[in-house]
């Protein structure tokens, strides 16, 4: 067998451990031990490349942002921002047709401004969120599957661990990837929010409806949300206006974030100890997801699969954007059943080398800025997807009186708004990019 | 085997709590850092050099404001600590991602040989990763052919860095040793000891 041949056949073993249950970076280990050991015939070379890739992949100072904006995004739940964001939105929009759920939406993307994680927004939205929806009369799977949706905005405005490891991956510049993703973060929200009055138009009867509160108030709750917006500014604008690296941003946004956390009230010793163990749990996953898709590309790249299959698209000579569609497509297809975390750090190795080699008519670093923040955007889709969409189980399941097949149902409506979203992403370059020079 | 779990899970949680300490330390000390930075720059700016050339030398030189001299090696040896210090929780609480839509297809019996296989592979990876991170160490260490490797600016050898990821990598290696243990004992006995929490969280 030729190392071509061995590295194309590690796919269909490596998914096939997926499938089994196997965890995904342990898969990745394994499967590149194997590989490595067919290639080289022994196993002195893949032991030798262990001795030092645990520790340099555990010890990279760019992926040292992961755990610190973790611990931001539970502290930034400890924090009650949730609370203020929800009450701000909800005394703008909540007197419209459908306005208490796009007020749920207009809050998950506040917070989706200081917390990097998908579930950990969808969570601490709906903790505030669902009573709220109950109380004016908003239908059970309406109210999840808005919240689900709203979750994903968590990862889809920066800050946002996925497009940390993106960068990561493809050596892309992390700030210019942040502010790239600003617009169509935005985007998704006035999408669901047109979703939602939508949906109430053809379901009338799944909302209630309830008196405008006075502007006095309504300015007064705008003013309770500025820890959100500082910390925001500060985080985001320090990163991308060079006044410090990602890594110190997310530092500051940690600390930020304890702060509020502390000064509410929400920080005790005891939450400060949770928020360590959820960290620790959340970090040695996607570190060793990380590491095993080192080891696992360590031994492609010796296979030179990457290239070959790169060649070999290039070669066919299919038009550049629908080789980008079928690629968005098998992530809709992989977001069904698998994180996307694990997605990125399974495909952007193979796939990012042929988006590189086909020409989209722009330079190459914003191809992989544009391509970037779709897989991002088409991989978030993949929490809203039954059956298995992550979101989907995580509200459902603090909402135990909704039969999950009305949240599906509801769902359907957002899945929708973000498939529109991809494509007009996908015409319309200039709305990702025109923020970023070059 | 209850109690044995217990004290399992307690180091475990022990060394996930230490890892968070570390984590605040290095956070606190890259945003003293840039604070320093920046206050030092401000110092050096023509305003200040200008009206209060005195006190503006006296911080800089004598008090040392500035950034902190080699945080990032600080941050990244404490990473390294950190991640390693986080497996074992991560390994005991079963919070490693995996796909289970599949497998839930599967019969019970099925699925226990799965998790004992798992469990199995995981601790060979873990215990040859906690093996060779040893040998890594050597290397870094004074041997025959030189003098041990330090770090750039602050030049601390780099096998302190190795030895304290060590620490928490053999920790994880023997966990992940327990875990496939009490897999085994569960696949043979029938009785649920840990259960399996199968999922991601983020």
């Amino acid at each position: 067998m030729s190392n071509l041949e061995i590295g194309i056949y590690s796919f269909p073993a490596l998914l096939l451990l997926i499938f089994l249950r196997v965890p995904i970076g342990l898969a990745m280990f394994g499967t590149g031990f194997a590989g490595f050991w067919l290639v080289m015939g022994s196993t002195r070379l893949p032991l030798a490349q262990l001795k030092d890739l645990s520790y340099s992949t555990f010890s990279s100072y760019s992926l040292s942002i992961v755990p610190m904006f973790l611990l931001m995004g539970y502290f930034a739940t400890l924090g009650g921002m949730s609370q203020a964001l929800f009450k701000a939105a909800e005394s703008w929009l909540g007197h419209r047709r459908g306005g208490v759920a796009m007020a749920a939406i207009g809050a998950c993307a506040g917070f989706g401004a200081i917390c990097g994680s998908s579930l950990a927004t969808a969570a601490t939205m709906s903790r505030v969120a669902l009573p709220e929806l109950k109380r004016y009369g908003y239908q059970g799977g309406f109210s999840t599957a808005t919240l689900a949706a709203g979750g994903t905005l968590g990862i889809l405005i920066p800050p946002s661990v996925v497009l940390v490891i993106y960068a990561i991956l493809t050596e892309q510049n992390i700030a210019k990837l942040f502010l790239a993703a600003f617009v169509p973060g935005v985007l998704a929200a006035i999408g669901y929010m047109i979703a939602v009055s939508i949906y109430v138009r053809v379901n009338p009867e799944s909302a209630g409806v309830r008196e405008p509160v006075p502007y006095a108030d309504r300015l007064r709750a705008i003013l309770d949300v500025w820890p959100v917006l500082l910390v925001f500014i500060s985080v985001v604008g320090g990163i991308y206006g060079g006044i410090f690296t990602p890594t110190e941003g997310a530092a500051v946004g940690a600390l930020g974030t304890g702060v509020i956390a502390l000064v509410n009230g929400g920080l005790t010793w005891r939450t400060l100890l949770d928020s360590f163990t959820d960290t620790a749990r959340s970090s040695a996953m996607i570190f060793f997801i990380v590491f095993g898709a080192a080891f696992y590309n360590l031994f492609l790249a010796r296979t030179r699969v990457p290239q070959e299959l790169s060649n070999w698209v290039v070669e066919l000579g299919m038009s550049p954007i629908a080789v980008l569609a079928v690629i968005l497509v098998i992530y809709l297809l992989l977001g069904c059943f698998m994180d996307s975390l694990s997605m990125i750090l399974l495909t952007i190795p193979i796939f990012f080398p042929v988006i590189m080699a086909l020409d989209f008519g722009m330079s190459p670093e914003h191809a992989a800025i544009w391509f970037g923040i779709l897989v991002l955007i088409v991989v978030e889709v993949g929490l809203i997807t039954p059956p298995v969409g992550m979101n989907l189980f995580v509200i459902n399941a603090m909402d135990p009186e909704t039969p999950m097949v009305e949240t599906y149902k509801a769902v359907l409506y957002y899945v929708i708004s973000d498939l529109v979203r991809v494509v007009i992403l996908v015409a319309f370059p200039a709305i990702t990019l025109f923020l970023i020079p070059g | 085997m209850a109690g044995l779990h217990r004290i399992v899970l307690g180091v475990a949680r022990f060394m996930a709590l230490l890892g968070g300490v570390i984590l605040t330390a290095l956070i606190l000390i890259t945003c003293i850092s840039i604070v320093g930075r920046a206050v030092n720059s401000g110092l050096h700016s023509d305003l200040v050099m200008g009206i209060a050339p005195g006190l503006a030398k006296w911080l800089i030189d004598d008090v040392g404001v500035g950034a902190i001299r080699g945080s990032y090696e600080l941050v990244e040896a404490g990473m390294a600590f950190c991640i390693f210090a986080f497996l074992p929780f991560c390994q005991v609480t079963m919070g490693h991602a995996s796909v289970d839509v599949f497998t839930n297809m599967l019969s019970r019996n099925v699925n226990r040989v799965l998790d004992f296989l798992i469990a199995l592979l995981f601790a060979v990876a873990l215990v040859t990763i906690a093996l060779q991170l040893y040998e890594g160490m050597l290397r870094k260490m004074p041997n025959g052919f030189g003098a041990a490797q330090t770090s750039l600016l602050l030049e601390f050898p780099i096998w302190w860095a190795y030895a304290a990821s060590l620490f928490g990598a053999v920790l994880a290696a023997i966990t992940s040793v327990y875990v496939a243990i009490v897999r085994l004992f569960e696949l043979l006995s029938g009785r649920v000891i840990v259960p399996n929490a199968v999922g991601a969280d983020h």
